[in-house]
């Protein structure tokens, strides 16, 4: 007997429908075939389906039994098609009925999850993604893992069946006991306290890069920290997670997509409220970093959307990797195109880098003598190329920190700024951000274009004096003078200030590029 | 990039040298040099060396001694390698000085690379790149210090304005105490390594040079310019502006220190600096402010 149900595949950030058909032949010799590309894992899901059949107490049909999933051309992978399967065994042989559907897509169920030999569903990545796919083409029920369920609640719409078994599955079609449909989650409930590895205020010193990352947070900019090793780079990037608002809904729906499709979230997690931190290693290949494979798959930088990928040691990566960031730092967006096809990931992140000054680390370090020869501190500044450089709105050097010195100066702990403080501040800014810049679709400062520019950051008389003052004294080119403005605007944000005002260029000339 | 190249290389017999120069032991046989020899290029000239690891202060009293030494009229003369010896050059060109660079290797031999343009601009200026060796000799370890006693020969006196404990420029001293040279030193902190080989000089007999009127006194028959040196006057400051140039003047700081030492905010402390250095009156290097050189007193 023939029966269909119905599953998805996902194809970077897109699904699509995949239709299983299950025939069980009354005729022919027993076996067990999976049609329409199916990869290894695909494949092995015979051997799954029909031990955790006969493990929850079904006779295995000896008989011939062919799957086939539809489309045909498609190359399917992954585990997530064996509940469609053993869904259309159980229908195929009688054990249950599944209502008729007749294409109309209401009537339509989607089955998707890896089973576990003893007959329970496992954690399966693309939940999420199945969730909306059903939202889109109207489907109203879809029964999926357990654990993996939350994730699908927050679609709303969409019924979705937390399954924790295939005798759960049997029990709820034969009318026996029917399994409870999740309901669909409050959005502002899921947030997750926010575990940070580090408090602002346990930052000894460094007022001036803790002062850097408030304006980088509340204006989205790009910052460089460059300083020797031990002086704080590293735990300052760390804590800048602490002092970042939550995610815009908008925002957590698509960062939930992308971590649902890489199998980032925690089995038992829903909608992904907190701004991703991303901190790869400088080894990583370049296709980690940006995305790709044969079957393209995010890479870092989409993991990092609407967050931070903080890049340590900068200058160790390959310049081929780093170049390779120019294009979604400018556009927010990478395009990977392999021969299977064009995929566009999204990729609006703040980059923190974090390097030394040179090789042994120790250049204008007071007390250290730097070993490098001038050459080789050329050679290591130069890595980090013009065009990058140019696109990191913030520099900053980190010093050294010698803790005797510190006590000397402070003898009772100055204005304490906790993280939650300072976050406030960022909160606010960013609000009047949103506002102000809702209809060019963009969400902070650190995306502006120079048009934008023009349209909102007006500059008071004595401040385009000083600015014209500074561009001729630092020769500023006209990038880095456009920047000073950004980061004036931010400045003048934090304090509320309509205009930008002498103060705020003033403080922003501090954190220009210097060359 | 290379216009150098352009220059003609000639040869100078034994018999032309300067008198300095034809006392060197070991021999000189021969020089090559770029540029336009004039016999009056070497009749004022002093050798300015040091450490190629140059810190911010060896810069600051590289550009205080050749500003003076090359208004009062003298030659620099230097080794052309990278940190003191550059800056020596460059200070003097800047200064509208002639200098003459003694190279460790061949003529063609462009060694350090990235002193191309510094190659040009010295012959430009009416200066000379002079070496022993042949144009294509490659720099080795020991033509080094075996040219130093070139630039001690081709000078009046030799100043070391930085050296460590081991450091090239000691043996450019050595041959000038042998060449009965007078030799002079920058002082510097007991603490600090790159001053450890002009302190040691200092203890044994070579010149305290705390500023160029004290070269020019050694080399006598020179009146010490030392009204014209002073400080100049600083332009009118705010009184947090003034706060900050006090703390300065002591010593260099970065704006953290600064924040916790006049109790101020780290904005108001940004802001204040960045109106400073439009001024001209701060400078920044590295990650450290500081008093712009003319302020210095």
């Amino acid at each position: 007997m023939l029966t269909k149900v119905w599953s998805v595949a996902s194809r970077g950030l897109e699904a699509l429908e995949i239709e299983v058909e299950v025939n069980v032949a009354a005729k022919g010799f027993p076996g067990f075939q999976i049609v329409g590309l199916p990869t290894k894992a695909v494949e092995e899901a015979k051997e799954r389906v029909r031990t955790a059949l006969v493990n929850t107490g079904i006779a295995f049909p000896a008989k011939k039994i062919v799957v086939n999933l539809a489309p045909a051309d498609i190359p399917k992978e992954g585990s997530a098609y064996d509940l469609a399967m053993a869904v259309g065994i159980l229908a195929a042989i009688g054990e249950i009925v599944l209502p008729a559907c007749a294409g109309r897509p209401e009537k339509k169920i989607y089955f998707y999850g890896e089973v576990g030999l003893d007959g329970r569903l496992r954690h399966t990545r693309g939940v999420f993604l199945l969730a909306s796919l059903a939202f889109e083409k109207g489907v109203k029920e879809i029964f999926v893992p357990k654990l993996s369920a939350n994730e699908a609640s927050v679609v709303k719409g969409v019924k979705s069946f937390p399954v924790a078994s295939l005798r759960q599955l049997i029990r709820h079609f034969q009318g026996e006991k029917k399994i409870r449909a999740l309901k669909n989650l409050d959005k502002n409930r899921l947030i997750e306290a926010a575990e940070v590895d580090f408090d602002f205020k346990e930052v000894v010193g460094q007022e001036q890069a803790k002062r850097a990352l408030l304006i980088a947070a509340a204006g989205g900019h790009n910052v460089l920290m460059v300083g020797p090793p031990g002086s704080g780079k590293t735990m300052l990037a760390r804590a800048l997670p602490g002092i970042l608002p939550e995610l815009l809904e908008a925002e957590a729906l698509e960062v939930t997509k992308i971590y649902s499709v890489t199998g980032n979230i925690e089995p038992g997690g829903g909608l992904v409220r907190r701004r991703p931190f991303r901190s790869p290693h400088h080894t990583t290949s370049r296709m980690g970093l940006i995305g790709g494979g044969t079957k393209p798959m995010p890479g870092e930088i989409s993991l990092a959307h609407r967050g931070v990928l903080f890049l340590d040691e900068f200058a160790e990566y390959p310049r081929t990797t780093l170049e390779a960031l120019r294009q979604p730092l400018e556009d927010g967006v990478v395009t990977v195109v392999r021969v299977a096809g064009a995929m566009k990931f999204p990729a609006s992140f703040m980059l923190v880098a974090a390097s030394n000054p040179c090789p042994c680390g120790w250049l204008n370090h007071p007390k250290k003598p730097c070993i490098c020869l001038p050459g080789q501190i050329l050679n290591y500044q130069k890595r980090m190329s013009g065009p990058i450089l140019d696109r990191i709105d913030i520099h900053i050097n980190v010093p050294f920190v010698e803790v005797g010195k510190l006590r000397q100066d402070t003898p009772e702990v100055k204005e304490v700024h906790t993280s939650g403080v300072i976050r406030l501040q960022v909160v606010v800014a960013r609000k009047i951000q949103e506002i102000r810049l809702k209809n060019d679709y963009i969400f902070t400062n650190g995306e502006m274009r120079n048009k934008q520019i023009k349209k909102y950051c007006r500059l008071s008389e004595d401040a385009e004096r000083l600015l014209q003052t500074a561009a001729d004294k630092f020769q500023l080119s006209a990038r880095s003078y456009f920047r000073v403005i950004k980061i004036s605007r931010t400045i003048a944000d934090l304090e509320r200030a309509e205009g930008i005002e002498y103060n705020h260029v003033a403080e922003a000339l501090q954190y220009r590029v210097r060359s | 990039m290379r216009e150098w190249k352009e220059w003609e290389i000639k040869l100078l017999k034994y018999k032309d040298f300067p008198a300095g120069l034809q006392r060197v032991r070991p021999k000189v046989k021969q020089l090559f040099y770029r540029g336009e020899w004039k016999k009056d290029l070497f009749d004022k000239a002093v050798a300015v060396v040091g450490s190629r690891k140059i810190t911010k202060y060896g810069r600051m009293a590289t550009e205080m001694m050749v500003r003076g030494l090359t208004e009062a009229g003298y030659t620099i003369v230097s080794g052309f390698m990278y940190g003191v010896d550059t800056a020596a050059h460059k200070t003097c060109l800047e200064n509208k000085g002639r200098t003459v660079a003694v190279l460790g290797c061949g003529l063609d031999c462009l060694t350090p690379a990235e002193n191309d343009s510094l190659y040009t601009k010295i012959l430009e200026n009416g200066g000379l790149v002079v070496s022993e060796f042949t144009p294509k000799q490659e720099a080795k370890l020991w033509t080094f210090p075996y040219r130093n006693r070139i630039v001690a020969g081709l000078s009046q006196a030799v100043l070391v304005i930085e050296a460590g404990e081991k450091s090239g420029s000691l043996v450019t001293a050595r041959w000038a105490f042998q060449q009965k040279k007078k030799v002079l030193a920058v002082p510097g902190m007991i603490t600090a390594s790159l001053s450890k080989g002009t302190n040691w000089l200092i203890k044994n007999g070579a010149g305290l040079a705390r500023d160029a009127n004290d070269i020019l006194e050694e080399l006598g028959g020179i009146r010490p310019l030392k009204e014209k040196r002073k400080g100049r006057i600083l332009p009118k400051l705010r009184g947090e502006e003034a706060a900050v140039v006090e703390w300065l003047k002591r010593e260099e700081m970065d704006a953290d220190e600064l924040s916790r030492k006049l109790n101020k905010s780290i904005t108001q402390i940004n802001i204040l600096l960045s109106e400073l250095c439009l001024k001209g009156v701060v400078e920044e290097s590295g990650n450290k402010f500081m008093l712009g050189l003319e302020y210095v007193d």
